[in-house]
């Protein structure tokens, strides 16, 4: 690692995180919290609270239903023997189980209750906390010290993963992994929007922030991502197997970390955790960047974990909504919306399924978005789904005008990811925190008043509202034009009631918005990569005061109907040749072979042919023969 | 512009500001300097690299004492200039609400600039050419042109070609009078510009014809639709097999 690490100017943050888990544990553990605060000298009194404690302990062990125990117990050894069919029905199925069943409203039991269960083992320790402290996120309310307790066991765990020597010989399912990754990223998020709001802290939330250090710090996140993909040598990974390499050159190629599924599938992940943390700091263009050796497509073994592949889309979607490339963010809706519709029948069974179909809906809206503002007629499909769930949106969208933007609003703030700011407020600078907290003008609201979270997404929500403004009057003007094939532009003015001049810019700006960057389809790479296309199917061009138009018209389509009605009477006949006549007596001996393969029953069906009565000979025979 | 390559990586980017861009380096804030630099350098030398540009704005959001407000100002200037491309959005988006920065020896002046800059972005983005050059010649403008724009050699004429961008894409013939309110250029300024673009002026209508281009050329097409080969193979397949 410290050779890797070298070149990572900030390779000592990692290692600070680990010097502070100490300082943390003053603060986190209770006992010593409050030893302080009361400023109970006595030794003797605080034997009695080690002993309370100790007995407090036994007491909670005590009370763990013992299925929870034997649960326990079973998934440590499922993860001591690296059995991964035990260790995923115990991680999706038990723990989820026992969840409802008893944890719904409170925590699990703490980790150091539940250590003598697994011999201490740390490592199991270190993954079971990591499963604690998501569910805490997830059903209940993390305090600070849950917050500052999870950055640690995080960075616990990618230590070990890191730092032991040689790769650890632990295996963990794939699902778990991509659980990891975008557990420590949503914990992070959700840290730095909690952190920016400065008003509902108290007292010794703020003195904890003071002091915070490198907790939940960009850099350290973002450290810990690239280490991983570094350790993994996941790009090198991706780039070997592009080229078509042997196993034994991809073997060389990522050392003895990235052989290990364990370290390529962190890898992997990582770099759709950049996407995401790229994003979440409105950094929209390394955002894509760092995707350069990815190749988005569904062939590649990396789309197993559905989790991953739909947030993936999502992110990348997103990024091009931001560099204003609709077409590509349209294509990259449509793509993983109509693979959420095709596995939707494996995945309603999956636990995750909440998330993606929450996911998948803001695509939706995304999607209405970017289709008002550069209209395709890419998939139907989507487009009806989409036009379905945000029916009243997308109209006043696509008419423009004053409605439009809020209706544009509306969307992108229910659908954009959740945006944050890379630096706390000056919790370390009493001065400037309390000017933070005094609205700088009577007029501001107390609400309006230092939310930095809000203030991010609002300042990438305004960015988009400008370009959305800048183009509403073009669906106006393309309603006009497209009664024409030449006009006036004095004579056009008149009729939008507009001033020459002004229209004559505005469409300009039709033109402009008419034209996009967009990757051509078929080309693998680099996602930002991309030429100019048309986007529209109503041309124009001014000869000094005339305006001349010209409409391209799709021609009615029929191959795709008679093709798809082809096959399905294709498959018809199929399926009523297969089907055995009804015969008096005795079922037919067609019938026992039905799992037979098609072709095989086919010749069996042709031999049998001419046994049968009357009407099959009609086709039997012509086959035979 | 008709593909992104350029901007990815221009021609002009040496290999260290490659290395920057595209290594993990970017985030070392030691390097803040390099790249620094090469954005005067850009400026002097009427170059442009947006990607190497976002690199020190991200490098200010992650260390805020970084901040030189100078530097963003410069780098907004810039981005100005590559509508309808969306650089200067990208760059807006990295630039993290700040506390009031008493650290600064000077105030700071991006707060009083940030609002005219994107004005005067709004107005280039919505092709409103003869009010871009009004608001940037009026006098609530001074600072910005006599602290700013001037270091920046040859933004006037980078502004003039976003709007030649817009004017190619959408006349094939135009007058010089409209023209010249966009380009902010008359006489003979005016006919040695269009001269050097290669476009040539009626003497007697002073009308400007702009050379065809790709998307100044409008037909009115039909697309009909193209069957591939692959789907067809299942009807294919399937007749195939009865033979």
């Amino acid at each position: 690692m410290a050779q890797q690490r070298a070149n990572l100017w900030n390779a000592e943050d990692l290692e600070d995180d680990v010097d502070l888990s100490l300082a943390i544990g003053n603060y986190g553990q209770n006992g010593h919290y409050e030893d302080a605060h009361m400023q109970q000298p006595q030794i003797d009194e605080s034997t009695l609270i080690a002993m309370q404690q100790h007995m407090a302990q036994q007491a909670a062990f005590a009370q763990i239903p013992d299925v929870v125990k034997g649960f326990i117990v079973h998934f440590h050894q499922a993860v001591l023997n690296n059995n991964l069919a035990e260790i995923t029905v115990a991680y999706e199925s038990g723990w989820n189980k026992y969840t409802e069943k008893f944890y719904a409203k409170t925590e699990w039991p703490e980790a150091e209750i539940i250590a003598p269960l697994v011999n201490e083992d740390p490592i199991f320790l270190i993954l079971y906390r990591e499963l604690y402290y998501r569910h805490v996120y997830s059903r209940l309310q993390p305090n600070i010290d849950d917050r500052f307790h999870s950055y640690e066991n995080s960075c616990e765990l990618f230590n070990y993963l890191l730092n032991s020597d040689g790769p650890v010989q632990l295996e963990l399912p794939e699902q778990w992994l991509w659980d990891i990754i975008d557990e420590f990223i949503y914990q992070y998020q959700n840290f730095c929007s909690w952190r920016s709001k400065v008003k509902s802290k108290t007292d010794d939330e703020i003195l904890m922030l003071a002091d915070g250090g490198p907790v939940w710090s960009s850099y350290s996140v973002l450290n810990v991502l690239y280490s991983l993909m570094q350790k993994s040598r996941i790009n090198e990974y991706i780039a070997a197997q592009r080229e078509g390499k042997s196993a034994e050159e991809i073997g060389e190629i990522v050392g003895e970390y990235g052989q290990r599924p364990l370290y390529r599938m962190l890898g992997y992940f990582s770099i759709i955790g950049l996407l995401r943390v790229h994003v979440l700091l409105g950094d929209f263009t390394l955002a894509l960047k760092v995707m350069e050796n990815v190749e988005l497509n569904q062939k590649s073994p990396f789309t197993r974990v559905t989790a991953c592949h739909v947030t993936t889309y999502y992110y990348v979607g997103f990024c091009y909504i931001m560099l204003r490339r609709y077409p590509d963010a349209i294509r990259t809706f449509v793509t993983i919306l109509n693979f959420i519709m095709r596995m939707r029948q494996y995945h309603t069974r999956s636990y995750q399924y909440d998330q993606i179909s929450k996911t998948a809906d803001r695509m939706y809206a995304l999607f209405a978005v970017c289709n008002a503002l550069s209209p395709t007629r890419l998939d139907d499909n989507i487009a009806n789904i989409a036009k379905e769930r945000y029916g009243e949106q997308y109209a006043k969208m696509a008419r423009g005008g004053p409605e439009a933007l809020p209706a544009f609003e509306e969307l992108f703030l229910y659908a954009c990811p959740k945006f944050i700011s890379a630096n706390a407020p000056p919790y370390d600078d009493p001065a400037a925190l309390s000017a933070l907290l005094t609205p700088s003008s009577p007029s501001d609201s107390p609400s309006e008043a230092a939310s930095a979270q809000t203030d991010a997404t609002h300042r990438h929500l305004e960015l988009f509202l400008a370009d959305v403004a800048a183009q509403a009057p073009v669906p106006t003007l393309r309603s006009f034009l497209k009664l024409y094939t030449s006009l006036d532009a004095k004579k056009l003015a008149n009729f939008l009631d507009a001033d020459e001049e002004e229209m004559v810019q505005e469409l300009m700006v039709m033109k402009q918005a008419s034209r996009s960057l967009s990757r051509v389809p078929g080309t693998e790479g680099n996602l930002l990569e991309g030429q100019v296309i048309t986007t529209s199917d109503l041309n124009f061009v001014i000869n000094e005061n005339m305006v001349h138009i010209a409409e391209s018209t799709v021609g009615r389509r029929y191959a795709g109907w008679f093709i798809k009605n082809t096959e399905r009477t294709q498959k018809i006949f199929d399926d009523l040749r297969n089907t055995p006549l009804p015969v008096p007596k005795a079922s037919g001996p067609g019938g026992s072979h039905a799992s037979s393969g098609g072709e095989q029953q086919q010749q069996h069906q042709q031999q049998k042919g001419p046994r049968t009565g009357g009407q099959k000979v009609a086709w039997g025979g012509v086959k035979v023969a | 512009m008709t593909s992104t390559s350029s901007w990815i990586s221009p021609s002009t980017r040496t290999e260290l500001i490659e290395d920057l861009v595209s290594g993990v380096d970017r985030y070392n804030p030691s390097n803040v300097g390099i790249l620094e630099d090469y954005l005067y350098h850009q400026i002097r030398s009427e170059e442009y690299d947006c990607l190497a540009n976002l690199a020190i704005l991200k490098l200010y959001q992650f260390n805020p004492d970084l901040y030189n407000p100078d530097v963003v100002i410069n780098i907004l200037i810039k981005a100005l200039t590559a509508s309808p491309l969306p650089d200067f959005n990208l760059c807006i988006s990295l630039l993290d609400e700040r506390p009031v920065n008493a650290t600064l020896d000077e105030p700071d002046p991006l707060p009083s600039i940030l609002p005219i800059l994107k004005d005067l972005h709004n107005l280039l983005y919505r092709c409103r050419f003869p009010a871009f050059w009004e608001i940037y010649h009026s006098e609530q403008l001074e600072a910005l042109r006599d602290n700013y724009t001037v270091e920046c050699v040859g933004f006037e004429n980078a502004v003039r070609a976003v709007v030649i961008r817009a004017v190619q894409a959408t006349f094939t013939r135009i007058s010089s009078e409209r023209l010249a309110s966009y380009l902010d250029l008359t006489g003979a300024d005016l006919n040695s510009y269009v001269q050097n673009l290669g476009w040539t002026v009626d003497s007697s209508t002073s009308v400007v014809s702009v050379p065809p281009n790709p998307d100044n050329q409008i037909e009115s097409t039909v697309v009909q639709e193209t069957i591939a080969l692959p789907q067809l193979t299942k009807v294919i397949s399937h007749a195939a097999l009865k033979a």
